[in-house]
Parts: structure tokens; sequence; C-alpha cells
């Protein structure tokens, strides 16, 4: 994706994610995250959980993916913004949409407002500043 | 009347360092298990050719680096303290749960292979008592501040929770 093939209002190609125990848990220790919400159902139903969840840094690397698979590789992510919602637990599916908020051709800066949406709910909303 | 917990605002804790410095194989696991296929992340030549000198982590791997990690050590080096430490005081206070509610990352430059992080953290705001659907309580945010080895500034991350007294069922 070039900068100049980038307006206000472009859609982003939807993103369907299976929730998985393996995604959880291989987020999660890719995270270098070891809580044990993260990976152990038992320890997570005593917290008044029904099951695991996604760990914070796996949603960021989501979103994160989710953009630069539409914007390339030549787009610098400058920030990520997200309000967390529903958790993401296994046997869900999380769908990604996205649209271009604002391009300021001068600076090079795109900004895509996004939702990462399972059957709870919007698991994710945000917005990530690319740089060109 | 809520307790005052402003004392608690501010201060500077850190540095807290990472395990490893930034190495392909953590980023090739990470890219593994959120589904990216970024080339620069994993190609020197992709990542030459979007003008970078080697390969780059992707930043939103920014926390994972100085993260405990399986030991839930922190590395040598790294200071003692925790800019989160009124959580603690407010669960004591009787706002025993916690939430997290915003991750904000920017970022000023990508890792590199080689690169060591290490961030700084302070106590950035803590709210009036709120009322809100879960129960009542605080949002009180953490403002990290993230370096590399030349010490300069590579991205920062504000983390904000609501640490609050469940509304009754």
């Amino acid at each position: 994706m070039k900068l100049a093939d980038i307006r206000v209002g472009a859609v982003l190609p939807e993103l369907t994610i299976d929730i998985t125990a393996k995604l959880i848990v291989g987020g999660a220790i890719a995270s270098r995250d070891f809580q044990n919400v993260h990976h152990d159902k038992a320890a997570a139903q005593a917290l008044g959980s029904p099951d695991i969840f996604m760990n914070i840094l796996t949603t960021n690397g989501l979103v994160g993916r989710y953009v630069t698979d539409w914007a390339g590789p030549d787009a610098r992510l400058g920030a990520v913004n997200i309000r967390l919602g529903a958790p993401n637990f296994p046997g869900d599916r999380m769908t990604f949409s996205g649209c271009v908020d604002s391009v300021d051709a001068e600076s090079g800066t795109v900004v895509v407002a996004l939702a990462g949406r399972n059957q709870l709910g919007d698991h994710v909303t945000g917005t990530v500043t690319l740089h060109f | 009347m809520a307790e005052d917990f402003s004392v608690y605002l501010g201060g500077e804790f850190g540095p807290f360092l990472a395990w490893d410095e930034v190495n392909a194989p953590m980023i090739r696991h990470w890219c593994e298990a959120m589904g990216d296929t970024n080339p620069i992340y994993t190609d020197p030549a992709a990542a030459r050719a979007a003008g970078y000198n080697d390969i780059v982590a992707p930043p939103t791997m920014l926390m994972a680096w100085t993260m405990n990690g399986y030991a839930g050590k922190r590395p040598p080096g790294s200071a003692e303290g925790n800019a989160l430490a009124v959580l603690s005081a407010m669960s004591e206070a009787g706002y025993p749960a916690v939430v997290a509610v915003n991750c904000e990352q920017e970022y000023e430059r990508y890792l590199q292979v080689g690169d060591r992080v290490t961030y700084r953290a302070t106590c950035e705001s803590i709210s009036e008592e709120k009322a809100t659907a879960l129960g009542t309580g605080f949002f009180v945010t953490e403002l990290s501040t993230f370096y590399n080895q030349r010490n300069e500034v590579v991205g920062r991350q504000r983390f904000r929770v609501l640490q609050y007294r469940p509304a009754a069922q």
C-alpha cells in the first residue's frame, strides 16, 4: 500500500481469527506473560472467569498485524491505542474491521479506526497510527 | 468521603531491564503466534528494502522484551519498586477488583536485533472516585517510557486500569 493510494473512509478487508486455547497460550508465552489466567483454566475459573482468556499483549500484536497486513511493509507503526472490552475465550471467533479515519499527506500519517468483535461484543476498539 | 490516594501519584521507578536483547528467535516465535507475515520481521532483505539495517521487531512487542517471564523475576540490575503500588493500597481500602481499560502505545523507533530495552515507569494519573457499570472505583494510569542501549526513547505505553469495589449483584 502506498500513501497516495489511501483515502479517508477506505475500508480495510475484514480478518476473522479463531480464538483457540492454542492461540491464547501461544500468544501469552510469545509475550512472556505467564499469569495463570492465560494458560490454566481451573485457575481462571477460581477467579470467576469461565475459561482462560487472551492477554493484552496478544491483542496488541493482533491489532498491529491486522493493520500492517493491509498497509504492507513500507508502513511504520506510530501508535496503537486500544480500549479493552469483552474477553476472548477459547471457542470464540474475533472479526476485525477497520477504516481509514484520516490521512495527512504532508507528514505521511494515516490513522485507522478499528474494532475486533467476538460473540460477546467488542473485544477491542481503537486507532492505529501509521507513517509512510 | 473516599480516601486520598494522591500520595501515590508521580514518582519514577526503574530502570527495569530485559532478560534478553532483541533477537530473531523471539521475534519469529511472536510472528508465528500472531500469524503476522510482515517480512520486515523475519527477512533481512525485505527489512533492508523497507529502509532498515536488519530485521526489526514488531513494535507491539515493546512490553514483551521487559517482561519478568516464567520465574517472575526481574532481570539482574533492575530497580526495585512498582509505579502501581497504589493498586494494592486501593485493594486494602475496599476496592479489591481490577480490570484493564486502555493500552496506548506510541513508537518512536523500531527495535532492531541486538538492541537492549529498558524502561522507567511513573503513576501518571489517578482519577476521582467514579461510579461505573462494574462498580465504584478509580482509573489509574501508568506511563512507561522505553529506552534502547543508547538511552534513546524507543516508545511509550500508557496502561489504564479501573480498580474498583464490585457493584452489588
